[in-house]
């Protein structure tokens, strides 16, 4: 496909924005569903690229696998992940995003990532307001769910904010979507990309062949599949059939504990033996048990009983 | 060829550097698959942007992206079994709740 000079800088230009601002909101953005819409525009950029690039065979095969399969899965994984104190999809207010902007992560990409996530809120129907006047549980980042949707993770968090207790506080600080180390690791990524973008400039001189390929791509594609690289051929049949029977085994519909088992196995993990020490030193003194300690020892019995009903259940 | 070799491969760079990103700071583990699709997409850019410009009659580097994204596509399976497994035990699948991992 030839085009011509403008149009090939206005569609790389184009390709490459959606790339990239893609991926800096799929990184940045604090709503999991939105990741995955801006990660398949990422993939949709990069596919324009390829066939930018004549690797036509390429693009289709992007778009057909990434957006066609394993965005599907992403998708489904998001929507899995749901847990109890919708902790993962909560936490999207403006300051975080403009905590973003002054972490210093390519400020110019920033604005446009904001200016696409104000079209697809603005998209979305119900967008901001309806959430906005909740007012308590301001959870932006459910806006692009409707308001089944948001009041389906109120009513979990709820319930998971009951269930932890006390610790209410800091289940809500714990609610965003990075770790501790979010800062260094925006170090770190603009020091590599500040890097590799360093030396690429610095360092320009490839041999550069003006010849066109083939554009017959798939014919030379499946000549060198069938012939040169049979063997990677093979093995990478071999790792998707390794990999659906480590799926299938991984994920198979077993026995897992239910709600008792896993608390008490929680409880377990967190003090495994620190309650257990004080207990039975009076049982090897063999003292008369008075009641306080009848009724430490019957709750060790009792939680030995939980954690044996969790693991023999699993 | 009106875009040189060195605009593909900075989009590349930035691409890579934003996946590093995501897989470093990203607390949940989905996040984390996604940042590595966004590395692995970074280097087929790579690759075919290499392949155009220095050897446009070797096919090779089609085949090396083919083969990244298979195994992209292996990982993402397993790598969502793996999570239905750890949010049946503990009903969370961000990755600083299995703290015990740490040995």
């Amino acid at each position: 496909m030839i085009l011509g000079p403008v149009a090939q800088i206005v569609a790389f230009s184009l390709c490459a924005l959606i790339a990239i601002a893609g991926a800096l909101g799929m990184a940045t953005t604090m709503s999991m569903f939105r990741s995955g819409i801006f990660l398949m525009a990422s993939f949709i950029g990069v596919a324009g690229l390829f066939i930018l690039l004549s690797a036509d065979l390429l693009g289709l095969l992007q778009v057909m696998m990434y957006i066609g399969g394993m965005l599907v899965m992403i998708l489904f994984m998001v929507l899995f992940s749901h847990d109890p104190g919708g902790a993962m999809m909560a936490g999207m207010q403006l300051p975080i995003i403009e905590k973003f902007f002054s972490l210093g992560l390519l400020p110019r990409e920033q604005k446009q990532d904001e200016h696409d996530q104000n079209e697809q809120s603005g998209h979305g129907g119900n967008g901001h307001q309806p959430m906005e006047q909740n007012g308590q549980d301001d959870h932006a980042g459910h806006a692009d769910h409707g308001d089944q949707d948001a009041e389906q993770n109120g009513h979990d968090e709820h319930a998971g904010q009951n269930g932890h207790g006390g610790h209410e506080d800091h289940e809500h600080m714990d609610m965003s979507m990075t770790t501790p180390i979010k800062k260094p690791a925006a170090v770190l990524a603009v020091l590599v990309g500040v890097i590799l973008v360093g030396l690429l400039l610095l360092r320009p001189a490839w041999p550069i062949v003006a010849a066109t390929p083939n554009p017959n791509s798939a014919e030379m594609v499946g000549h060198l599949l069938m012939g040169k690289y049979m063997l990677a051929f093979e093995g990478a049949g071999l790792l998707i059939l390794i990999g659906i029977f480590g799926a299938v085994f991984l994920a198979r519909a077993g026995h897992f504990p239910d709600e008792r088992g896993r608390e008490a196995r929680v409880a377990v993990d967190a003090q495994p033996t620190a309650p257990e020490a004080p207990a039975l030193q009076p049982v090897a003194d063999a003292d008369p048990p008075d009641a306080a300690e009848l009724v430490g020892v019957t709750e060790i019995q009792t939680r030995r009983n939980l954690e044996k009903d969790g693991r023999g259940e699993q | 060829m009106i875009i040189p070799l060195t605009a593909y491969l900075i989009v590349g760079a930035v691409l890579f550097a934003i996946g590093i990103y995501a897989v470093l700071a990203q607390r949940s583990a989905v996040m984390i698959l996604m940042g590595i699709e966004v590395l692995l997409n970074a280097i087929g850019l790579n690759l075919i942007a290499f392949w155009r410009f220095v050897r446009p009659d070797d096919y090779s580097a089609q085949i090396f992206t083919i083969l990244i994204v298979t195994i992209g596509a292996v990982e993402m399976a397993v790598g969502l079994a793996i999570m239905l497994l750890l949010y049946r035990n503990r009903q969370t699948v961000q990755v600083d709740a299995y703290e015990e991992l740490h040995g």
